[in-house]
């Protein structure tokens, strides 16, 4: 869940809430004081009423006319009673309207008279139409306000969160598409908000601080690489002044022959590291139009001494393939798949090697090894026991194909399998 | 025949002088830029190994100054960058060749064997061993001036020996010599033997004596 969402979520419930309970609250309060107006207005005319009457009080047959007045009037009935008990009662009731045809609720006050010492019992009432509408009236106006209120805070509140949070989701855009090995430092703006300005700074300064640590690394595997080739030479050169030796003994000349294919492992994987750095640092970056099939026949032409050691053959099917690249990264990225391919492969094996539709596929029958695929192209994850294999190769071709932006894949299916999709 | 090495590293520069002299060449050592200078101002050499990094200053500006005193040195440069550009600039201007850390003592000398021969032999420049004559420039191999047919590789290979001849050459330069940088597979040496084999056999078939000797444990040695 966003964290947008979180906060609308909350702030819509309590909305929502507040609007439902304060429709029926605010109808019952007007429906309150209505009524109460209803009922003093009731007092009034019954006072007025009773008033009146007294000033008849000289009438004859006032009995008779109290009865024609009952029949008359909608709104006052007076009727004879037997009861002695004074009372006042408010009640609201729904009568039937014969002209309108239909129910409506009225508010009525019943109260027991004495008129010429006759007990009377007299109703006033009064329709209460008018006032539902209004109660519903209001009601209406105000479930509209609310409402409007509710959702134009919503709305307002959402506009304003998703800008107020909008440096934090570019922040946030730009630690994703960050990479350490890319030579672009990350650019943040300011905001004018403290906290998104205090996220920034630290992001700036953790990347600029990591960006520093990795290159440096990467400086200092080139050093040592570069600091190893001297050294390298003079133990290497002193093999060849000691192999001059007349008098060496058979035992001495095996040694010496072992320690220098060993000066040679070190030199070969000090070449390979520069490599991989060199290529880190993008120092391969001439373009040319490189024709893929030429590079690797060439190659393959001169690796096939080498593959008839074991007798493994090699077949090709490939049609033209023109990229634009630099041709040196291409050479060793093809060699290194082909020399692979020599390597790891059995007495009388194969290799086949086709290219179409910009897509290079290079399949050896080597044993299957317990390697993962993805853990294939790490840097000295070697498995088999070929001790003079760097354990840098697929690093190397997984680093160009990085550079170049080209998909390289590892799979085990009949034979050692990798497809590069340039 | 005259070798200037300019090179801080001593303990490199003592075996590439001991290495060399046993080739009869005359070496000489400078050990800094400011040395350098005043050697090649003194003397002609036939040869110069020039390493690009020297304590005091860059070999490529000794060579910017051989080459605007139009000093006919040869010049090999010798560095630990293995940098494509410094390659193409050391060769742009007027080096002869390119050496990388580490190397094999016996590439070094068949290098500048190589280039000594070219300076001094403009046009024909046949290398003769008794019955054996290589013409460097045709790239033919005479036996008792018959010519026989070598591959590339076995061309390399014999040119390779000769240059470094009466010395024990291992397995590992030879391979390295022959498959050039992108040597990889060199675990692989059966490729050499057959190479070595059939070199052999082609040359003894030609009537040649066997100067190549195998030294076991280490590689070949081509001895009179």
């Amino acid at each position: 869940m966003r964290l947008l969402q979180v906060s609308l979520r909350s702030s819509l419930l309590y909305s929502l809430i507040l609007v439902v309970i304060s429709i029926p609250v605010s109808l019952f309060s007007i429906r309150a004081l209505l009524d109460e107006d209803v009922d003093e207005a009731l007092t009034l005319h019954t006072d007025q009423f009773l008033r009146h009457i007294k000033t008849f009080n000289y009438l004859e047959d006032l009995e008779t006319d109290l009865q024609v007045l009952d029949q008359l009037s909608y709104d006052i009935d007076i009727k004879p009673s037997n009861e002695t008990v004074v009372f006042k009662e408010f009640q609201s009731v729904s009568l039937y309207d014969s002209t309108e045809h239909e129910v409506r609720p009225y508010r009525q006050l019943s109260t027991s008279v004495d008129i010429k010492g006759k007990h009377y019992i007299l109703t006033v009432r009064s329709s209460l139409i008018d006032n539902q509408q209004l109660v519903y009236a209001v009601g209406l106006v105000q479930s509209a306000l609310i409402i409007l209120l509710a959702t134009g805070l919503l709305l307002l509140n959402r506009a304003l969160s998703r800008n107020l949070w909008k440096p934090f989701y570019k922040t946030l855009n730009q630690l994703k598409a960050y990479q350490l090995d890319r030579n672009e430092p990350i650019k943040l703006e300011k905001t004018n908000i403290h906290e998104f300005d205090d996220l920034n700074t630290t992001v700036s300064l953790l990347t600029d601080r990591n960006r520093k640590v990795f290159v440096d690394q990467k400086e200092f595997i080139e050093n040592a690489s570069h600091e190893l080739q001297t050294p390298l030479a003079v133990f290497q050169s002193k093999l060849d002044v000691m192999m001059q030796n007349p008098s060496l003994s058979e035992s001495d000349a095996a040694m010496i022959g072992e320690l220098e294919s060993t000066a040679q492992r070190m030199s070969r994987l000090n070449k390979n590291l520069l490599l991989l750095s060199k290529i880190d640092n993008e120092q391969f970056n001439a373009k040319e139009t490189v024709d893929v099939k030429e590079v690797a026949e060439l190659l393959l032409s001169n690796l096939k001494t080498m593959a008839d050691v074991d007798n493994i053959s090699i077949t090709t099917s490939m049609q033209p393939l023109k990229i634009t690249a630099d041709k040196t990264l291409i050479e060793v990225l093809l060699s290194n798949l082909f020399n692979n391919a020599i390597r790891h492969n059995i007495k009388n094996g194969h290799i086949m090697v086709e290219l179409s539709d910009g897509t290079l596929r290079v399949i050896n029958s080597g044993p299957p090894v317990n390697l993962k695929s993805e853990k294939m192209f790490e840097r000295f994850s070697k498995q088999s026991a070929n001790s003079n294999s760097s354990g840098l190769g697929l690093a190397i071709v997984k680093k160009i194909c990085d550079i170049c932006s080209y998909d390289v894949k590892y799979e085990y299916q009949a034979g050692h399998r990798f497809t590069v999709n340039f | 025949m005259k070798i200037l090495i300019i090179e801080d590293e001593k303990e490199l520069v003592k075996n590439m002088v001991e290495f060399l002299r046993q080739q009869s060449y005359v070496c000489e050592v400078a050990y800094s830029e400011k040395e350098a200078r005043e050697k090649i101002l003194l003397y002609d050499y036939d040869c110069i190994l020039l390493d690009i990094n020297l304590p005091d200053g860059s070999g490529l500006k000794i060579l910017e100054s051989l080459k605007k005193n139009n000093k006919s040195d040869g010049v090999i440069i010798i560095t630990a960058r293995n940098s494509l550009d410094d390659r193409v600039e050391g060769l742009n201007m007027g080096a002869d060749d390119y050496l990388t850390k580490p190397f094999y003592l016996p590439e070094l000398s068949a290098r500048v064997s190589s280039i000594i021969r070219r300076k001094q032999f403009d046009g024909s420049n046949i290398i003769t061993f008794h019955e054996i004559s290589i013409d460097l420039l045709g790239k033919i191999v005479k036996v008792h001036n018959i010519p026989i047919e070598l591959t590339r590789k076995e061309y390399d290979l014999l040119t390779f020996l000769v240059a470094n001849k009466n010395r024990v050459v291992s397995k590992n330069a030879i391979a390295e010599h022959l498959s050039g940088d992108n040597a990889e597979l060199l675990d692989k040496f059966d490729f050499l033997y057959s190479h070595i084999k059939n070199l052999k056999k082609k040359l003894s078939e030609a009537g040649s004596d066997d100067y190549i000797k195998t030294v076991y444990g280490l590689g070949y040695k081509f001895s009179t």
